[in-house]
């Protein structure tokens, strides 16, 4: 199982490499499509089979379609070289040193017990809006789709439906934006 | 199932991918791959969020996460949308030359 997790972490962090340095778009959208497999693999193994679940259905199926589906309609011309003058490389060593320092911080802050991560889950107690507060043991528990559907349809009801809202949105300004004005035709 | 040990490994997976992620954003140039890049460090935020949510025994993780894919799947058809409107007015697919709003 250790080695299914490194050849999964690695994969997924050499295909993220080639998003960035592939010339052509169109190979950089095929490793995009790598890395969110690996990625959903590692939502499986830490055990969130509805997320695995979402991310193939909607990364790997429907975000990459539209993303080829537009490569293939505008044709972009490969890039001769990326854009790597002092000003990217100060940046670069700037997001990276924030990057370690914010995950080394929130790394530090896990309270550990003698066995490891402490057992309780977090929030439970203190908020009275928890009508489906789960333990641990349900939690961890083989297959926990219906703990996060009893979490999410109750204790956070409103942002699922404000994500609804924005789709809505989101398509309209699709149309909007892709719209054949009459100049234009 | 992953064992806590991996933890670390894990965030650190989430790191790399955020500043590979970032990396892309600085500089490549087509706007589709930058994208792809916010697509990218998206995706490392969510690694964050489900290891958290697993090992602190939560899973409001899981929820989080699910939000941050709605979010992004809306962000990237709006954005694909800008990508294929300055491709109809017969621009060039630059980030560099889209600088009309800084000047």
């Amino acid at each position: 199982m250790t080695a299914l997790i490194a050849v999964v972490m690695a994969l997924a962090a050499i295909s993220a490499i080639g998003v960035v340095l592939s010339p052509q778009t169109i190979y950089s959208a095929l490793s995009l499509v790598v890395t969110v497999t690996m990625i959903s693999v590692l939502f499986l193994l830490l055990n969130a089979q509805f997320l695995f679940a979402v991310q193939l259905i909607i990364y790997a199926g429907a975000v990459m379609v539209l993303f080829v589906f537009i490569i293939a309609l505008l044709n972009p011309e490969a890039e001769d070289r990326p854009a790597l003058d002092y000003r990217a490389m100060i940046g670069l060593a700037a997001v990276a040193a924030v990057t370690i320092l914010v995950f080394v911080t929130a790394r530090n802050g896990i309270t550990y017990g003698s066995g490891g991560f402490r057992g309780q889950q977090v929030g439970a107690a203190s908020n009275p809006y928890h009508t489906f507060a789960f333990g641990a043991d349900a939690v961890n528990a083989a297959g926990n789709v219906q703990t996060v559907a009893g979490q999410l349809f109750t204790t956070y009801l409103l942002p699922f439906e404000i994500t609804s809202l924005l789709l809505l949105v989101a398509a309209i300004g699709a149309v909007y934006l892709t719209r054949r004005t009459k100049e234009a035709a | 199932m992953i064992s806590t040990g991996a933890f670390p490994y894990l965030l650190g997976l989430s790191a790399f991918l955020f500043t590979i992620g970032a990396a892309g954003v600085l500089i490549r140039r087509n706007p589709i791959v930058v994208l792809m890049c916010i697509e990218l460090m998206l995706n490392a935020g969510n690694i964050a969020l489900i290891a958290y949510g697993r090992f602190l025994n939560s899973v409001e993780g899981q929820i989080f996460a699910f939000m941050v894919i709605v979010v992004a799947a809306a962000e990237v058809v709006v954005g694909l949308a800008l990508v294929t409107a300055i491709f109809r007015l017969g621009r060039e697919l630059d980030v560099d030359d889209l600088s009309e709003m800084s000047e």
